[in-house]
């Protein structure tokens, strides 16, 4: 079966005035497939988001990408496509729910009127058949009183509510990859859990395709099919959300999991990584994470260390870890 | 709203009821009843704010001025905002050459000194009806609304629920028409009014230099052209004319001021 999205060999970079590129995403390659939920995990500055928004093609000015790059959507290179025939794309077949539902709601608008937009704006649809569709989509995104949350403003609602509008209005033109960055991050923890629950059984009624971008791999456990772990620009291990927890092969992962606190661990002290994440044009040469590395050997410091099988349906980018029984 | 935002609404009513009621119940703003007897009359019964001149009633002539005064300001405004919000939404929304050649032309028409370019032009075509003198205010006064609208259309295309209307595949047409247009009403409303002020004072001006209403239609600026020579033996005919000027401004400033204080508190 060919995956709904394929990214291959995703190259971003800002050309600079009189320097070397900076390069914040560097040869990533990924695959999601229909009904799938796929977690993007990495801390500030490892180029999740950039990764996100390039799908759609929506990178912000200044941001190119590269010529060997090729984003394939159910086998069309999006990365050929023209600004016209990616808007038939945008919205319509990958759409985006972004970080902040407090600032991603028009302030002036009617939140139904919004919804309705996002339909018009993908195909005819009359007035009253609009506002029908933006009820059953208010429902479906578990909004109570959807009578009389269509006509609100977005100030008048709550924050779990905006990130329900904000849900809405990306499965307005029912799309079959949803993009969702951080869409948990301005949220309180108890909602979060029910906005993870929203998208978790979105995937499974519409079949729909997911790819959530996060920071926190506490709220991939329970949700993602796999996990794609990201540093410095490059995935690093891609792994079955279960194998990558019971066997985390690269010593990122590992580091990340032995900073996150837990309530049955009967240490006291979390393990943090050294130092900080690299800025994009200090990126060191090897593999990016030897700096940090607790196991690190001369090799890192200067080969790349290829993406390759440790595990049943896991690869990482990493020297030290044994591969996988061939 | 603010007390003093209230007052300057309060008083734009006022006059703008003035404007169409008055002439209504006046008489006539041109006839001379009796011009040997019946000029520089004090106030009476008769005659509310007194005779000018040539007999004419001064409350008809101010209430006929202050129809064309208005209207002449209320067109100026109009056109300057619907001109100047469009030029300023296509300079902000279009990179590249034509937003970059879109902004000369702003700066362009910022640099010229407007009343000198109206006295040219009105030096030029001689008497126009005063709906055309309106129309003529607007056509150079929109550059300073288009440089407002350029900046907030800047401003809110930066906005999160911009990006958003990308992503979900919005035309840019309708992204500016529906998400950014909305966004610089404000700005727009704040400017707008105080615009008003601006057009009442220049109409005034260039009336009373001869080249905008000229006599004897009556307008403000007019009426005080025609006063100024009987300044010293009949100064009521000049004040008329000044406290309706007066108020007038000071209403649209009070209330453009109170607008910008609840619509934008992050200016000034």
């Amino acid at each position: 079966m060919t995956p709904l999205l394929e990214v291959a060999n995703l190259n971003i970079f800002f050309p600079q005035h009189g320097g070397p590129a900076l390069v914040p995403v560097d040869d990533v390659s990924f695959t999601v497939s229909s009904g799938e939920l796929v977690a993007l995990v990495g801390e500030s500055g490892c180029g999740k988001t950039l990764t996100g928004l390039a799908l759609p093609r929506l990178l912000p000015r200044g941001a190119e990408i590269g010529a060997g790059s090729a984003i394939r959507f159910r086998g069309t290179d999006l990365t050929a496509l023209s600004e016209p025939e990616l808007r038939a794309y945008r919205g319509r077949r990958i759409a985006m729910v972004f970080q902040d539902p407090m600032t991603s709601l028009n302030p002036v608008m009617r939140v139904g009127a919004q919804i309705a937009e996002a339909i018009h704006a993908h195909r005819k649809v009359s007035r009253r058949d609009a506002r029908d569709r933006v009820l059953a989509l208010l429902v479906e995104v578990g909004i109570a009183d959807p009578e009389l949350r269509i006509d609100a403003y977005p100030h008048q609602l709550s924050g779990g509510m905006r990130q329900r509008v904000l849900i809405a209005m990306a499965l307005a033109a029912e799309p079959d990859l949803l993009v969702a960055d951080e869409p948990t991050t301005a949220l309180d923890v108890t909602i979060q859990a029910q906005i993870l629950e929203l998208l978790d059984h979105l995937r499974t009624a519409r079949g729909l395709a997911v790819l959530l971008i996060t920071h926190d791999l506490g709220i991939v456990a329970g949700r993602a099919d796999r996990v794609l772990v990201m540093y410095a620009g490059r995935i690093v291990e891609s792994a079955a959300t279960a194998q990558l927890f019971a066997h985390p092969a690269h010593p990122y992962t590992r580091g990340l999991f032995a900073s996150i606190p837990r309530l049955n661990a009967t240490t006291t002290r979390l393990t943090p990584i050294g130092g900080s994440v690299p800025r994009p044009d200090e990126w060191p040469a090897g593999c990016r994470f030897h700096p940090r590395c607790p196991v690190v050997i001369p090799r890192c410091r200067t080969e790349r260390p290829p993406l390759e099988a440790k595990g049943p349906g896991q690869l990482a980018a990493c020297w030290v870890t044994p591969g996988a029984a061939r | 709203m603010t007390a003093p935002g209230r007052i300057g609404l309060a008083l734009l009513l006022a006059l703008a009821s003035f404007a169409i009621v008055g002439p209504m119940i006046a008489a006539s703003p041109v006839a001379q009843p009796d011009p040997l007897n019946g000029a520089f009359l004090l106030p009476s019964a008769a005659h509310w704010l007194g005779t000018d001149q040539l007999s004419r009633d001064i409350f008809a002539r101010l209430a006929y001025g202050a129809r064309i005064s208005l209207a002449i300001a209320a067109i100026a405004v109009a056109v300057a905002a619907m001109v100047g919000s469009a030029v300023g939404l296509a300079a902000g929304s279009s990179t590249g050459l034509v937003g970059r050649a879109l902004q000369r032309v702003i700066n362009l028409g910022l640099a010229l000194p407007r009343i000198i370019v109206l006295l040219v032009v009105l030096a030029a075509v001689g008497r126009i009806p005063p709906p055309l003198l309106g129309v003529l205010l607007g056509l150079t006064g929109w550059p300073a609304v288009a440089r407002l609208v350029r900046g907030e259309t800047l401003r809110l295309a930066q906005a999160p629920y911009v990006d958003a209307a990308h992503a979900l595949g919005a035309p840019p047409a309708r992204v500016l028409l529906r998400d950014i247009f909305p966004g610089t009403l404000p700005a727009l409303l704040v400017a707008t009014t105080l615009g008003v002020a601006d057009a009442i004072l220049l109409e005034a001006g260039l009336s009373f230099i001869g080249v905008g209403v000229r006599p004897p239609d009556p307008s403000w600026g007019s009426m005080i052209l025609e006063a100024r020579d009987h300044l010293a033996n009949a100064p009521w005919l000049l004040l008329a004319p000044c406290v309706a000027l007066v108020l007038a401004t000071s209403a649209a400033t009070l209330l453009g001021e109170s607008l910008r204080r609840s619509l934008q508190p992050d200016t000034r």
